[in-house]
Protein backbone atom coordinates (compact mmCIF):
# COMPACT_ATOMS: atom_id res chain seq x y z
CA UNK A 1 0.00 0.00 0.00
CA UNK A 2 1.61 3.13 -1.36
CA UNK A 3 0.98 6.22 1.04
CA UNK A 4 -1.67 8.29 -1.69
CA UNK A 5 -3.19 5.38 -0.92
CA UNK A 6 -3.56 5.33 2.44
CA UNK A 7 -4.00 8.82 2.72
CA UNK A 8 -7.20 8.49 0.29
CA UNK A 9 -7.98 5.44 2.66
CA UNK A 10 -8.25 7.75 6.01
CA UNK A 11 -10.14 10.54 3.86
CA UNK A 12 -13.10 8.29 3.54
CA UNK A 13 -12.63 7.20 7.61
CA UNK A 14 -11.88 3.64 6.66
CA UNK A 15 -10.98 1.86 9.77
CA UNK A 16 -8.42 -0.03 8.24
CA UNK A 17 -6.01 2.59 7.45
CA UNK A 18 -5.52 3.64 11.09
CA UNK A 19 -4.85 0.08 11.48
CA UNK A 20 -2.21 -0.41 9.22
CA UNK A 21 -0.40 2.98 10.16
CA UNK A 22 -0.28 1.30 13.77
CA UNK A 23 1.08 -2.01 12.98
CA UNK A 24 3.32 -0.49 10.29
CA UNK A 25 4.61 2.16 12.27
CA UNK A 26 4.54 1.34 15.56
CA UNK A 27 8.05 0.05 16.56
CA UNK A 28 10.24 1.98 14.52
CA UNK A 29 8.43 5.40 16.31
CA UNK A 30 8.82 3.41 19.21
CA UNK A 31 12.87 3.48 18.88
CA UNK A 32 12.61 6.70 17.44
CA UNK A 33 10.87 8.13 20.37
CA UNK A 34 13.17 6.56 22.94
CA UNK A 35 15.18 9.15 22.93
CA UNK A 36 12.92 11.29 25.08
CA UNK A 37 11.77 8.62 27.20
CA UNK A 38 11.21 5.40 27.91
CA UNK A 39 7.98 5.10 29.71
CA UNK A 40 5.89 2.59 27.05
CA UNK A 41 2.26 4.07 28.36
CA UNK A 42 3.94 7.76 27.25
CA UNK A 43 5.14 6.35 24.11
CA UNK A 44 1.59 4.47 23.62
CA UNK A 45 -0.59 7.78 24.41
CA UNK A 46 1.78 9.86 21.71
CA UNK A 47 2.23 7.51 19.07
CA UNK A 48 -1.92 6.54 19.35
CA UNK A 49 -1.88 11.03 19.50
CA UNK A 50 0.27 11.23 16.50
CA UNK A 51 -1.93 8.88 14.08
CA UNK A 52 -5.57 10.40 15.38
CA UNK A 53 -4.15 14.08 14.54
CA UNK A 54 -2.48 12.93 11.39
CA UNK A 55 -5.66 11.53 10.61
CA UNK A 56 -7.46 14.28 11.25
CA UNK A 57 -5.13 16.54 9.49
CA UNK A 58 -6.00 14.04 6.59
CA UNK A 59 -9.61 14.67 6.45
CA UNK A 60 -8.77 18.60 6.40
CA UNK A 61 -6.68 18.14 2.89
CA UNK A 62 -4.19 18.58 4.44
CA UNK A 63 -1.96 15.85 3.40
CA UNK A 64 -3.20 16.14 -0.01
CA UNK A 65 -0.25 17.28 -1.72
CA UNK A 66 2.45 15.90 0.68
CA UNK A 67 5.62 17.13 -0.12
CA UNK A 68 7.49 13.75 1.79
CA UNK A 69 6.23 10.59 3.00
CA UNK A 70 3.29 9.74 5.18
CA UNK A 71 5.92 8.60 7.74
CA UNK A 72 7.81 11.71 7.76
CA UNK A 73 4.41 13.61 8.53
CA UNK A 74 3.61 11.19 11.21
CA UNK A 75 6.79 11.23 13.04
CA UNK A 76 6.88 14.76 13.12
CA UNK A 77 3.54 15.36 14.35
CA UNK A 78 4.63 12.96 16.68
CA UNK A 79 8.17 14.91 17.91
CA UNK A 80 5.79 17.88 18.18
CA UNK A 81 4.11 16.52 20.92
CA UNK A 82 7.05 15.14 22.73
CA UNK A 83 8.25 18.70 22.43
CA UNK A 84 5.10 19.78 24.60
CA UNK A 85 5.40 17.69 26.88
CA UNK A 86 9.13 17.62 27.88
CA UNK A 87 9.67 21.07 27.15
CA UNK A 88 13.37 21.25 28.51
CA UNK A 89 14.35 18.47 26.30
CA UNK A 90 16.85 20.01 23.57
CA UNK A 91 15.52 18.92 19.89
CA UNK A 92 17.87 16.31 18.82
CA UNK A 93 18.29 17.02 14.71
CA UNK A 94 16.77 14.07 12.65
CA UNK A 95 15.75 14.04 9.10
CA UNK A 96 12.18 13.43 10.53
CA UNK A 97 10.78 17.03 10.10
CA UNK A 98 7.60 18.75 8.18
CA UNK A 99 7.17 22.28 8.46
CA UNK A 100 3.35 22.51 9.96
CA UNK A 101 0.75 25.92 9.36
CA UNK A 102 -1.08 27.41 11.68
CA UNK A 103 -4.25 25.22 10.97
CA UNK A 104 -2.18 21.53 11.38
CA UNK A 105 -0.26 22.81 14.56
CA UNK A 106 -3.95 23.84 15.82
CA UNK A 107 -5.50 20.17 15.11
CA UNK A 108 -1.99 18.49 16.61
CA UNK A 109 -2.52 20.68 19.68
CA UNK A 110 -6.37 20.25 20.48
CA UNK A 111 -5.62 16.18 19.79
CA UNK A 112 -3.07 16.27 22.77
CA UNK A 113 -4.99 18.35 24.80
CA UNK A 114 -8.11 16.42 24.28
CA UNK A 115 -8.82 15.05 28.31
CA UNK A 116 -12.13 13.41 26.36
CA UNK A 117 -15.79 15.01 26.41
CA UNK A 118 -17.34 17.28 28.70
CA UNK A 119 -20.64 15.91 30.68
CA UNK A 120 -22.65 18.14 27.58
CA UNK A 121 -20.61 16.98 24.94
CA UNK A 122 -21.46 13.12 26.29
CA UNK A 123 -25.11 13.94 26.39
CA UNK A 124 -25.03 15.53 22.95
CA UNK A 125 -23.12 12.36 21.28
CA UNK A 126 -26.13 10.04 23.05
CA UNK A 127 -28.74 12.33 21.78
CA UNK A 128 -26.91 12.53 17.94
CA UNK A 129 -26.86 8.42 18.14
CA UNK A 130 -30.88 8.44 18.37
CA UNK A 131 -31.12 10.32 15.14
CA UNK A 132 -31.89 8.62 11.99
CA UNK A 133 -29.09 7.28 10.30
CA UNK A 134 -29.76 9.62 7.11
CA UNK A 135 -29.23 12.80 9.44
CA UNK A 136 -26.32 10.76 11.04
CA UNK A 137 -24.95 10.77 7.69
CA UNK A 138 -25.49 14.21 6.77
CA UNK A 139 -23.67 15.50 9.76
CA UNK A 140 -21.04 13.22 10.33
CA UNK A 141 -20.57 14.30 6.22
CA UNK A 142 -20.12 17.48 7.24
CA UNK A 143 -18.98 17.39 10.64
CA UNK A 144 -16.46 15.02 10.56
CA UNK A 145 -15.59 13.94 7.42
CA UNK A 146 -15.04 17.70 6.33
CA UNK A 147 -17.13 17.57 3.33
CA UNK A 148 -18.73 20.88 1.33
CA UNK A 149 -22.67 21.08 0.94
CA UNK A 150 -22.00 20.51 -2.59
CA UNK A 151 -19.60 17.53 -1.95
CA UNK A 152 -22.35 15.62 0.32
CA UNK A 153 -25.13 16.63 -2.73
CA UNK A 154 -22.60 14.46 -5.54
CA UNK A 155 -22.03 11.89 -2.92
CA UNK A 156 -26.16 11.25 -1.87
CA UNK A 157 -27.29 11.82 -4.99
CA UNK A 158 -29.30 14.95 -4.93
CA UNK A 159 -29.25 17.31 -7.83
CA UNK A 160 -30.07 20.55 -5.75
CA UNK A 161 -27.32 22.07 -3.05
CA UNK A 162 -30.50 23.40 -1.21
CA UNK A 163 -31.99 19.98 -0.21
CA UNK A 164 -28.81 19.28 1.51
CA UNK A 165 -28.75 22.71 3.35
CA UNK A 166 -32.41 21.95 4.52
CA UNK A 167 -31.73 18.41 5.08
CA UNK A 168 -28.83 19.38 7.56
CA UNK A 169 -30.77 22.45 9.11
CA UNK A 170 -33.96 19.99 10.13
CA UNK A 171 -31.55 17.61 11.37
CA UNK A 172 -30.10 20.04 13.95
CA UNK A 173 -32.87 21.34 14.50
CA UNK A 174 -34.30 17.08 16.07
CA UNK A 175 -31.01 17.00 18.01
CA UNK A 176 -31.70 20.28 19.53
CA UNK A 177 -34.85 19.19 20.45
CA UNK A 178 -33.86 15.50 21.31
CA UNK A 179 -31.31 17.51 23.74
CA UNK A 180 -33.94 19.46 25.30
CA UNK A 181 -36.49 16.80 26.10
CA UNK A 182 -33.91 14.32 27.56
CA UNK A 183 -33.07 17.41 30.15
CA UNK A 184 -36.37 18.30 31.11
CA UNK B 1 -24.93 35.87 1.54
CA UNK B 2 -27.41 35.09 4.33
CA UNK B 3 -26.69 34.11 8.18
CA UNK B 4 -27.19 29.79 7.48
CA UNK B 5 -24.88 29.97 4.26
CA UNK B 6 -21.94 32.16 6.64
CA UNK B 7 -21.96 29.06 8.66
CA UNK B 8 -21.80 26.76 6.47
CA UNK B 9 -18.91 28.38 5.21
CA UNK B 10 -17.19 28.53 8.55
CA UNK B 11 -17.32 25.24 8.52
CA UNK B 12 -16.08 24.18 4.75
CA UNK B 13 -13.33 26.67 5.43
CA UNK B 14 -14.26 28.65 2.27
CA UNK B 15 -15.20 32.15 3.45
CA UNK B 16 -13.20 35.38 2.37
CA UNK B 17 -11.42 37.48 5.07
CA UNK B 18 -14.48 40.32 4.82
CA UNK B 19 -16.62 36.91 5.38
CA UNK B 20 -15.14 36.26 8.58
CA UNK B 21 -14.95 39.80 9.53
CA UNK B 22 -18.41 39.57 9.22
CA UNK B 23 -19.22 36.31 11.24
CA UNK B 24 -17.33 37.89 14.01
CA UNK B 25 -19.16 40.80 14.23
CA UNK B 26 -22.75 39.02 14.13
CA UNK B 27 -20.73 36.46 17.09
CA UNK B 28 -20.98 39.65 19.17
CA UNK B 29 -23.70 41.03 18.17
CA UNK B 30 -26.90 38.23 17.66
CA UNK B 31 -27.37 36.22 20.07
CA UNK B 32 -29.37 34.06 18.32
CA UNK B 33 -26.47 33.65 15.25
CA UNK B 34 -23.82 33.00 18.30
CA UNK B 35 -25.96 30.04 19.80
CA UNK B 36 -26.44 28.58 16.56
CA UNK B 37 -23.05 28.69 15.54
CA UNK B 38 -21.94 28.02 18.96
CA UNK B 39 -24.07 24.44 18.98
CA UNK B 40 -22.85 23.63 15.60
CA UNK B 41 -19.03 24.19 17.08
CA UNK B 42 -20.05 21.78 20.17
CA UNK B 43 -21.26 19.28 17.89
CA UNK B 44 -18.32 19.11 15.84
CA UNK B 45 -16.18 18.38 18.60
CA UNK B 46 -18.50 16.26 20.61
CA UNK B 47 -18.01 13.83 17.47
CA UNK B 48 -14.84 14.55 17.17
CA UNK B 49 -13.64 13.55 20.93
CA UNK B 50 -16.50 10.61 20.22
CA UNK B 51 -14.44 9.49 17.45
CA UNK B 52 -10.65 9.96 18.70
CA UNK B 53 -12.03 7.51 21.86
CA UNK B 54 -13.51 4.86 19.57
CA UNK B 55 -10.08 4.98 17.41
CA UNK B 56 -8.07 4.38 20.90
CA UNK B 57 -10.00 1.77 21.61
CA UNK B 58 -9.88 0.20 18.62
CA UNK B 59 -5.66 0.31 19.01
CA UNK B 60 -5.94 -0.70 22.57
CA UNK B 61 -7.68 -4.21 20.99
CA UNK B 62 -5.11 -4.63 18.11
CA UNK B 63 -2.93 -4.34 21.35
CA UNK B 64 -4.29 -7.52 23.01
CA UNK B 65 -3.57 -9.47 20.22
CA UNK B 66 -0.16 -8.83 20.18
CA UNK B 67 0.66 -8.99 24.06
CA UNK B 68 -1.20 -12.66 23.66
CA UNK B 69 1.19 -13.31 21.40
CA UNK B 70 4.17 -11.98 23.08
CA UNK B 71 2.97 -14.02 26.15
CA UNK B 72 3.41 -17.30 24.32
CA UNK B 73 7.25 -16.43 23.58
CA UNK B 74 7.65 -15.46 27.32
CA UNK B 75 6.29 -18.45 29.11
CA UNK B 76 8.48 -21.10 26.51
CA UNK B 77 11.30 -19.70 28.00
CA UNK B 78 11.23 -21.94 30.62
CA UNK B 79 10.86 -24.91 28.76
CA UNK B 80 14.20 -23.57 26.28
CA UNK B 81 15.87 -23.08 29.72
CA UNK B 82 14.88 -26.88 30.83
CA UNK B 83 15.52 -28.21 27.00
CA UNK B 84 18.95 -26.90 27.31
CA UNK B 85 19.95 -28.40 30.93
CA UNK B 86 18.52 -31.74 29.53
CA UNK B 87 21.02 -31.12 26.49
CA UNK B 88 23.86 -29.97 29.02
CA UNK B 89 23.11 -33.24 30.85
CA UNK B 90 22.47 -35.69 27.41
CA UNK B 91 25.51 -34.24 25.83
CA UNK B 92 26.35 -36.53 23.23
CA UNK B 93 22.51 -37.76 23.09
CA UNK B 94 21.61 -34.25 22.01
CA UNK B 95 20.77 -35.00 18.06
CA UNK B 96 19.03 -38.26 19.34
CA UNK B 97 16.92 -35.88 21.99
CA UNK B 98 15.90 -33.80 19.06
CA UNK B 99 15.42 -35.68 16.00
CA UNK B 100 13.48 -38.33 17.48
CA UNK B 101 10.26 -38.79 15.44
CA UNK B 102 8.21 -40.31 18.28
CA UNK B 103 5.78 -37.52 18.81
CA UNK B 104 5.96 -36.42 22.59
CA UNK B 105 2.66 -34.79 23.17
CA UNK B 106 3.84 -33.64 26.42
CA UNK B 107 6.36 -31.19 24.99
CA UNK B 108 4.09 -30.04 22.25
CA UNK B 109 1.80 -29.45 25.05
CA UNK B 110 4.35 -27.46 27.38
CA UNK B 111 5.53 -25.45 24.58
CA UNK B 112 2.44 -24.20 23.43
CA UNK B 113 0.16 -23.63 26.39
CA UNK B 114 -0.49 -20.29 28.11
CA UNK B 115 -3.19 -19.50 30.69
CA UNK B 116 -5.33 -17.22 28.49
CA UNK B 117 -5.20 -13.53 29.19
CA UNK B 118 -8.27 -12.01 31.45
CA UNK B 119 -9.97 -9.78 28.97
CA UNK B 120 -12.74 -9.80 30.19
CA UNK B 121 -12.65 -8.60 33.42
CA UNK B 122 -9.92 -6.21 34.16
CA UNK B 123 -9.32 -5.90 37.94
CA UNK B 124 -7.58 -2.76 39.55
CA UNK B 125 -5.33 -4.47 42.52
CA UNK B 126 -6.61 -2.75 45.92
CA UNK B 127 -10.15 -2.46 44.70
CA UNK B 128 -11.90 -1.70 48.26
CA UNK B 129 -15.41 -3.88 47.03
CA UNK B 130 -14.14 -7.32 46.07
CA UNK B 131 -17.01 -9.12 44.32
CA UNK B 132 -17.22 -13.02 43.49
CA UNK B 133 -16.41 -12.13 39.86
CA UNK B 134 -13.07 -9.71 40.96
CA UNK B 135 -12.07 -12.56 43.34
CA UNK B 136 -12.49 -15.14 40.93
CA UNK B 137 -10.19 -13.19 38.33
CA UNK B 138 -7.68 -12.15 40.42
CA UNK B 139 -7.29 -15.65 41.83
CA UNK B 140 -6.90 -16.86 38.02
CA UNK B 141 -4.77 -13.93 37.32
CA UNK B 142 -2.57 -14.50 40.45
CA UNK B 143 -1.96 -18.60 39.37
CA UNK B 144 -4.22 -19.63 42.30
CA UNK B 145 -5.98 -22.31 40.05
CA UNK B 146 -7.26 -24.51 42.70
CA UNK B 147 -9.26 -20.65 44.01
CA UNK B 148 -9.80 -19.88 40.90
CA UNK B 149 -11.75 -22.86 40.02
CA UNK B 150 -14.05 -23.20 43.01
CA UNK B 151 -15.13 -19.21 42.94
CA UNK B 152 -15.64 -19.68 38.94
CA UNK B 153 -17.88 -22.81 39.66
CA UNK B 154 -19.85 -20.66 41.68
CA UNK B 155 -19.95 -17.32 39.42
CA UNK B 156 -21.49 -19.95 36.90
CA UNK B 157 -24.17 -20.88 39.18
CA UNK B 158 -24.81 -17.08 39.83
CA UNK B 159 -24.51 -15.82 36.52
CA UNK B 160 -24.18 -18.06 33.78
CA UNK B 161 -22.04 -16.55 31.39
CA UNK B 162 -20.76 -18.61 28.64
CA UNK B 163 -17.22 -16.89 29.11
CA UNK B 164 -16.88 -18.08 32.66
CA UNK B 165 -17.17 -22.07 31.22
CA UNK B 166 -13.79 -20.72 28.78
CA UNK B 167 -11.75 -19.43 31.64
CA UNK B 168 -12.92 -22.47 33.89
CA UNK B 169 -11.54 -24.64 31.17
CA UNK B 170 -8.76 -22.86 31.16
CA UNK B 171 -8.05 -23.66 34.72
CA UNK B 172 -9.02 -27.09 34.60
CA UNK B 173 -5.92 -27.68 32.07
CA UNK B 174 -3.72 -25.71 34.40
CA UNK B 175 -4.83 -28.44 36.91
CA UNK B 176 -4.15 -31.22 34.34
CA UNK B 177 -8.06 -32.57 34.04
CA UNK B 178 -8.31 -32.36 30.33
CA UNK B 179 -11.26 -34.53 29.87
CA UNK B 180 -13.34 -31.96 31.72
CA UNK B 181 -11.76 -29.19 29.85
CA UNK B 182 -12.52 -30.90 26.61
CA UNK B 183 -16.13 -31.69 27.72
CA UNK B 184 -16.60 -27.76 29.04
CA UNK B 185 -14.68 -26.71 25.32
CA UNK B 186 -17.00 -28.84 22.97
CA UNK B 187 -19.97 -27.46 24.28
CA UNK B 188 -18.64 -23.36 24.53
CA UNK B 189 -17.78 -24.01 20.61
CA UNK B 190 -20.68 -25.51 20.23
CA UNK B 191 -22.87 -22.62 21.77
CA UNK B 192 -21.02 -20.30 19.31
CA UNK B 193 -19.44 -18.69 22.69
CA UNK B 194 -18.00 -15.19 21.39
CA UNK B 195 -14.10 -16.24 22.61
CA UNK B 196 -14.66 -19.47 20.14
CA UNK B 197 -11.34 -19.47 18.28
CA UNK B 198 -9.47 -18.93 21.55
CA UNK B 199 -11.10 -22.13 22.60
CA UNK B 200 -10.77 -23.95 19.63
CA UNK B 201 -6.84 -23.69 20.16
CA UNK B 202 -7.30 -24.85 23.70
CA UNK B 203 -9.05 -27.94 22.82
CA UNK B 204 -6.76 -28.95 20.10
CA UNK B 205 -3.90 -28.29 23.48
CA UNK B 206 -6.29 -30.31 25.28
CA UNK B 207 -7.03 -33.13 23.03
CA UNK B 208 -2.95 -33.25 22.68
CA UNK B 209 -2.47 -34.29 25.89
CA UNK B 210 -5.24 -36.48 26.08
CA UNK B 211 -3.49 -38.47 23.37
CA UNK B 212 -6.68 -37.24 20.82
CA UNK B 213 -4.10 -36.54 17.68
CA UNK B 214 -6.63 -36.74 15.23
CA UNK B 215 -9.06 -34.94 16.95
CA UNK B 216 -6.57 -31.97 17.94
CA UNK B 217 -5.86 -31.35 14.30
CA UNK B 218 -9.26 -31.44 13.52
CA UNK B 219 -9.50 -27.94 15.33
CA UNK B 220 -6.28 -26.87 14.38
CA UNK B 221 -7.06 -27.14 10.51
CA UNK B 222 -10.38 -25.06 11.54
CA UNK B 223 -8.56 -22.46 13.74
CA UNK B 224 -6.27 -22.02 10.60
CA UNK B 225 -8.99 -21.89 8.17
CA UNK B 226 -10.65 -19.02 9.70
CA UNK B 227 -7.29 -17.29 9.44
CA UNK B 228 -7.32 -15.34 13.10
CA UNK B 229 -6.34 -16.03 16.41
CA UNK B 230 -2.87 -17.94 16.72
CA UNK B 231 -2.67 -18.66 12.78
CA UNK B 232 1.20 -19.49 13.16
CA UNK B 233 1.32 -20.73 15.95
CA UNK B 234 -1.64 -23.61 14.89
CA UNK B 235 0.15 -23.80 11.42
CA UNK B 236 3.61 -24.97 13.31
CA UNK B 237 1.69 -27.66 15.70
CA UNK B 238 -0.08 -29.01 12.76
CA UNK B 239 3.08 -29.74 10.84
CA UNK B 240 5.01 -31.32 13.72
CA UNK B 241 1.71 -33.05 14.49
CA UNK B 242 2.30 -34.26 11.11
Amino acid sequence: MNDQQLIAQLKRRDRNALKDVYRGYKSEFFRFASRYTKADDTLEDIFQDAIIALYENALAGKLDHLNGSLKTYLFSTGKFMLFKKFRDTKEIATEETYVFDQKEKAVIDDVYEDEGPSEYQKKMVENFKKLGDKCREILELFYLQGLKLEEIMSVQGYDNKNVVKSQKSRCLKSLKELIQRNDG
Amino acid sequence: MDKHELINGYFEGSLSENQLEELARLLKTDTAFATDFEFQKELQRSLKKEERQEIKAMFAGLNIEATTAKTRVVRMRPWLIAASFALLIALGSWLLFFNNTDLNTDQLYAANFAPYENVVHPIERGEQLKDLKTRAFTAYEDQDYMLALKLFEELQIQQGDPYIDFYEAVVLMQLNRHQEAASILETYIKNDGQLKDRARWYLALSYLKLRAITKSEDQLQKLIDRNGFKQEAAKELLKKLD
